[in-house]
């Protein structure tokens, strides 16, 4: 579950966009769109949400714990609870798909034996099984999302939050990695997705958070720009 | 934690020393001097010292007994001076030893004493040593004021520019190991940030995933500790070489033949420097290590 009430976040720069006022939650389980043109604060949303920045004013819950004042040791912990996917993959390059997956769980000190198990399983759910000693680059910009799902969703968190995750694919591609993403929200994993890929978020019909300027201007079920 | 992520920290750690062949070797080569410098510096204070306390041993003063003195009084002068606070030995030289040692220290030219066996001008004395060289003015005047002394003979000067000389060579290793210690450490994290600068997605990835600050570092702090510990093991070697080296050429001089101190060999400091050595090489590893990682944990 996220929680914002009434979250405002300004930065002394200007560099990045500013929200202002944001209140809204996603509750267990739901699979929620983030959508606006760059520029808009969906960025700087899912900083927030990952505690990468702290609010200038507002409280958020995650899980139920307020992060509004959490320390800075605790974060890590906040992470854990969160799958994350960005555009650009950011896989590392001289790791096999195995050890990137893997990676993300020697981080968190499992097993080895815990890792062999885990790993193989979500290397077959996103359809990477024969891939597992492939290098990233001799991988399809696709194939290496579905890595990047594979690493987010390893230590089973409760929600996956995606960054533009289809911005570097063609349309057919991203379709695929939509549909991943469903997938793993079917499983009962929270997902929110920022994006502004129009196509596909009418297509999925789900719930569309639309931010404009730094503000909540639609927040409904169904289309990307649909008017009441 | 556990022993695999331990063995994962390690292993990360070693490689990227072998990754970052040039950096690597470049802050080898500085902390081999940096220790190199420490090295000659801490040996030649340690021989100072040493034979300061062999000079300490051997110059004594000299308390000439008056020559009415009968047997009763140079025995209680004895006991008397033996009472006094920071003497450590007193030994009898009788006229004849004393004719004896002058004869022996002239060697060739003995004419300068003919007749002087029948007629044996040298008095009877102590020969005082101190357990500490600062407080030879204060026995000095404690021995003049006892009975049947005639007078007091010392080298003063020999002793208190000895002292002074290790008080000079003390400071001077300290201003110079902490200066250099400062260096090496900016240089070792230069280095470590070039691997950090290097794995800068790895870390973020690892942020993202929920690394603690502490296992992000680990790495790093062994790959700090690789390199420290390489370092201290080579300078070992190459002090340990010249050291022998040097100190067999100054034992073959005929000056200090003559003078009767010795060395210490470096068998005997092998221990004290190997341990000095691991522990600079591992701490300027570890504090350089964590001051290069400082802006890159921040996400």
């Amino acid at each position: 579950m996220i929680e914002f009430k009434n979250v405002s976040k300004k930065y002394d720069t200007g560099k990045e966009a500013a929200v202002h006022d944001i209140s809204f939650t996603i509750e267990k389980g739901e699979f929620a769109f983030l959508v606006g043109s760059s520029g808009s604060g969906k960025s700087t949303i899912i900083k927030l949400m990952l505690k990468e920045e702290e609010p200038t004013e507002g409280k958020i819950v995650i899980n139920g714990q307020d992060t509004t004042y959490l320390k800075q040791n605790k974060i890590p912990y906040l992470r854990r609870s969160m799958g994350i996917v960005f555009q650009d993959f950011r896989l590392l390059p001289d790791k096999t798909v195995y050890d990137n997956v893997a990676f993300a769980m020697r981080v968190v000190k499992a097993t080895p034996k815990h890792i062999r198990r885990q790993v193989s399983m979500v290397l077959s759910q996103v359809g990477l099984a024969d891939k597992a000693k492939v290098y990233p680059n001799e991988l399809s910009g696709g194939e290496q999302q579905r890595v990047a799902l594979a690493r987010a969703i390893v230590n089973n968190p409760s929600m996956l939050i995606a960054d533009e995750p289809t911005g570097n694919l063609d349309p057919n591609t991203a379709w695929d990695i939509m549909e991943l993403l469903n997938d793993i929200n079917l499983r009962g994993t929270t997902v929110v997705v920022a994006t502004h890929a129009k196509d596909i978020v009418d297509r999925m019909n789900k719930r569309v958070i639309r931010i404009s300027e730094g503000s909540i201007v639609r927040d409904k079920k169904g289309r990307y720009d649909s008017e009441d | 934690m556990r022993i695999n992520s331990l063995i994962y920290l390690i292993s990360e750690g070693i490689k990227s020393v072998f990754k970052q062949k040039k950096m690597t070797s470049a802050s080898v080569i500085i902390m081999c001097a940096t220790m190199f410098m420490f090295g000659v510096f801490y040996l030649i204070g340690e021989n100072v010292n040493f034979v300061m306390r062999q000079v300490e041993s051997q110059q004594g003063m000299r308390v000439v007994i008056i020559e009415e003195a009968t047997e009763n009084d140079i025995e209680n002068l004895q006991v008397d001076i033996q009472r006094i606070d920071g003497v450590s030995t007193v030994t009898f030289v009788s006229k004849e030893e004393a004719l004896a040692s002058m004869k022996n220290w002239l060697g060739e030219y003995q004419d300068v004493i003919a007749g002087y066996d029948e007629d044996n001008p040298f008095p009877a004395s102590y020969f005082v040593t101190l357990t500490d060289l600062e407080r030879n003015a204060e026995v000095q005047e404690k021995i003049k004021a006892l009975k049947s002394v005639d007078k007091i003979t010392s080298s003063n000067d020999t002793i208190s520019k000895l002292a002074s000389i290790a008080k000079s060579l003390q400071t001077v290793t300290l201003v110079l190991l902490s200066l250099l210690i400062v260096i090496s450490i900016f240089i070792i994290s230069y280095t470590i940030k070039l691997t950090v600068y290097a794995r800068r997605r790895e870390i973020s990835i690892m942020k993202y995933v929920g690394a603690t600050n502490g296992f992000i570092r680990g790495p790093f702090i062994v790959e700090g500790m690789v390199i420290g510990v390489i370092s201290a093991l080579i300078t070992l070697a190459v002090v340990g070489f010249s050291y022998n080296g040097t100190l067999s050429k100054i034992l073959e001089s005929t000056v200090i033949q003559n003078m009767t101190v010795s060395f210490y060999t470096f068998d005997q400091l092998f221990v004290k420097i190997l341990i000095v050595y691991f522990i600079l090489g591992i701490g300027i590893g570890i504090l350089g290590s964590i001051i290069s990682m400082r802006k890159y944990l921040k996400v």
